[in-house]
């Protein structure tokens, strides 16, 4: 696959009038205001049936779990047409995918695969229509590049039950989430190492005794998407809330936390063509119409430079784009070395485009109103979350050099 | 009850337009659903909705190149489309298109036909009421709402003054206004679904027409396009002390105060 079929161009028509009219008059709100992002989300589902299409997904889901088949990858049956909304949201605000793949993909995704059917439909299918909020937690203050071996937070077996302390932190619609999926070190008495006991994966629910979810922490970009801390004070869980109820599930623990790296790596590469796209743009606008000394400055040869290399990396990111959407349409997933190099190039494409975007506008640039500002912040984080720049290099080269 | 939507695929009104040497608009690129036209697909996909049965049909004359604009019709909810797409119609006026049109939906007359007040690029506006003649059918244009009882159709028909009430029984031509309902947006799936919807691509001989269309059967020429008259340069007051009483004796003078 290298360009969008006749039925991809139709939805991206109709996704992009719905992001102008529903999401563009509202980006002060979301920018400024603090209004949260789920009810444009919302209303983004409903409008195109991806409301219906999750519940779908959904029951095909359970039936596989319920038929003893390994739970598949989350993979609805074009992936395309995901990648199509994540790319037109984030022209206008990355941070609403942010929110919205951290609920339906991390959270959701995570108890799809490792949990119960019973667990699967008490928190999964509400999480994947958004009729709730999601919240996917491993981050601590004190781990987060290093979050399975430094994590610190702890369940204490208690009988048939489990005590939670501890805290984590910049965790993507904390200050919201009415499910939180949380990943905790068992403390089962013994003297072993902290760094190697057993992660355990747990469901929380919002207003659970113990159970603190800070309030929305400012920050440099993102602002559609709430980022905050979750406090946990002797949070007392039945096995009820210990995903697939037991110690030992299936891929569980360390392996689902990797295997969501995967998922998400692939998805910052269609987030940083949105950004890349919008950004490239604006600037082609701009530098054809701005005139000094007596041209466009789309003459000028250092800004001809910039303009070529924004293109050089929307070709670039668009085929990695494409080709996963193709590698998913044949059931294949890319190694996590890939996934990493995917997401290590596109995140410094995004962050490189919409930085020269800003010097092509000059002053304008840096000026809210011309939008590539805050497309810059927003891009920024691409670099940090789902695993930092240095962690993709650590990957790709541990991957490379493997004896 | 069954609606047909006269639809014209159209040229981006985005992109550049360039003209041929007759004046014709060039329509060899992408086309689109024109937008007066979801208008009327909407107000069909709503009045069958609310009959209970029937279904909406759309028909096109144009280039059969890029169906995309069709297809978005068909996303939306309507369940087939026919297009007559021929190079014999190269040069067809307002009633040459008219007359196709009419030959379309004759062959299996629904009971209602919408289409819009105007194109948006052709802008003529005579298309509607020229196929209600050819059928033989009552006509209402202006429509801002349309409602069936029965066998009548009633219309609010936009005036300068207000709107008044038409009715006219069934079957019958109504040309709707932009704004008459607010376009829906097609599902995920309407749009997958869209894809296997019946297409049916017509010749003029398949209709039985001749040269009553084509350059032959026009009978309106375009002479000349001509670029419309820029914005005059604004008048300048200049403040000294009785800035707010100049603009106040003119905005009077406009009659908006
Ligand atoms: C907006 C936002 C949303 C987030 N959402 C979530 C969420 O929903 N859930 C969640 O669990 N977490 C979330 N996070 C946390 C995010 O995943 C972490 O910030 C990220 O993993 C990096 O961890 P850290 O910030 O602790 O940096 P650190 O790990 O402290 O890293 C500091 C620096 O050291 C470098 N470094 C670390 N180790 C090495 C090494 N071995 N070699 C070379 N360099 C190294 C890093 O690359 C970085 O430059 C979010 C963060 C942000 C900013
Ligand atoms: C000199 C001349 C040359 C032309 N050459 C060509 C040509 O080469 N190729 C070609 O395809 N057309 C050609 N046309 C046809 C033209 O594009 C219009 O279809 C026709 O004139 C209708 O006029 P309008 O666009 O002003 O429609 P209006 O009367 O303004 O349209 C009102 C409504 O009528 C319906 N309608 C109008 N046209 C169509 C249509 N084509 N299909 C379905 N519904 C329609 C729609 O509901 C529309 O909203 C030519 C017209 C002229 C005058």
């Amino acid at each position: 696959m290298y360009e969008w079929t006749e039925e991809h161009q139709a939805i991206i028509g109709f996704v992009r009038r719905f992001v102008d009219t529903e999401v563009r008059p509202h980006i002060d709100d979301l920018e400024h205001n603090g209004v949260p992002p789920y009810d444009v989300l919302r209303k983004m589902y409903v409008t195109f049936g991806l409301k219906d299409m999750a519940q779908e997904n959904f029951q095909r889901q359970l039936d596989r779990k319920l038929g003893g088949e390994p739970s598949q990858e989350r993979r609805t049956s074009d992936p395309a047409a995901q990648m199509i909304t994540t790319i037109e949201l984030c022209r206008v605000s990355p941070g609403l995918v942010t929110s919205l793949g951290v609920s339906t993909g991390l959270a959701a995704g995570t108890i799809n695969k490792l949990g119960t059917p019973a667990q699967m439909q008490r928190w999964a299918l509400d999480l994947m229509t958004l009729d709730k909020v999601g919240a996917w937690a491993i981050t601590e203050p004190d781990s987060g590049s290093d979050a399975l071996g430094g994590m610190r937070t702890s369940a204490k077996r208690d009988g048939d039950e489990y005590v939670l302390n501890g805290q984590k932190t910049w965790i993507t619609n904390g200050p919201y989430a009415d499910t939180i999926v949380l990943y905790a070190k068992l403390d089962d008495g013994s003297n072993d190492d902290v760094r190697n006991r057993k992660v355990l994966t747990f469901v929380l629910d919002k207003g659970m005794e113990g159970l603190d979810q800070s309030r929305p922490m400012r920050k440099m970009g993102q602002h559609g998407s709430p980022t905050g801390d979750v406090f946990l004070h002797d949070v007392r869980v039945g096995k009820d809330r210990l995903l697939g109820e037991t110690e030992e599930p299936l891929g569980g623990g360390r392996q689902s936390a990797k295997d969501n790296f995967v998922a998400e790596r692939a998805g910052v590469a269609a987030m940083s063509l949105g950004i890349i796209d919008e950004c490239l743009k604006i600037s082609i606008e701009y530098a054809k119409q701005r005139k000094l000394w007596g041209t466009a400055i789309s003459q000028f040869q250092l800004v001809q430079l910039k303009l070529a290399q924004m293109e050089v990396a929307r070709v670039n990111v668009s085929n990695l784009v494409f080709s996963h959407i193709e590698r998913s349409l044949n059931g294949a997933v890319p190694t996590f070395a890939e996934a990493s190099a995917m997401k290590l190039y596109s995140a410094q494409a995004a962050c490189q485009v919409a930085d020269d975007a800003i010097q092509i506008l000059g002053g304008n640039g840096y000026i809210a109103e011309y939008r590539v500002e805050q497309l810059s912040r927003d891009a920024r984080v691409l670099r940090i979350y789902a695993g930092t720049d240095e962690m993709q290099v650590v990957a790709i080269a541990k991957d490379l050099t493997r004896p | 009850m069954n609606v047909v939507v006269c639809v014209k695929q159209i040229p981006d009104p985005a992109a550049p337009q360039s003209f041929d040497a007759q004046y014709n608009l060039d329509r060899s690129g992408k086309l689109i659903l024109d937008e007066a036209d979801t208008y009327g697909v909407e107000m069909a996909l709503q009045l069958v909705d609310k009959a209970g049965s029937g279904e909406v049909s759309v028909v096109s004359m144009g280039s059969a190149n890029d169906l995309a604009g069709l297809r978005n019709a068909l996303a939306m909810g309507a369940a087939k489309a026919v297009i007559v797409s021929d190079d014999a119609l190269r040069g067809t006026d307002a009633l040459g298109t008219a007359k196709v049109l009419a030959a379309v939906i004759k062959r299996d007359l629904p009971d209602l036909i919408l289409c819009a007040t105007e194109s948006s690029d052709g802008y003529t506006g005579t298309t509607p009421v020229q196929l209600a003649e050819l059928l033989g059918l009552p006509s209402i244009t202006f429509a801002k709402s349309v409602s069936v009882e029965g066998s009548t159709v009633k219309v609010n028909r936009q005036t300068e003054a207000g709107y008044d009430e038409v009715t006219a029984p069934l079957p019958c031509v109504v040309t709707v206004t932009a704004g008459v309902v607010e376009p829906r947006y097609a599902s995920f799936k309407g749009i997958m679904a869209a894809k296997s919807k019946p297409v049916e691509i017509l010749s003029v001989a398949d209709l039985g027409l001749g040269d009553e269309t084509g350059t032959k059967g026009a009978r309106e020429e375009i002479t000349a396009v001509v670029a419309a008259e820029s914005r005059q340069a604004g008048e300048k007051y200049v403040d000294e002390g009785d800035g707010a009483e100049k603009i106040v004796a003119f905005l009077e003078s406009i009659k908006v105060l």
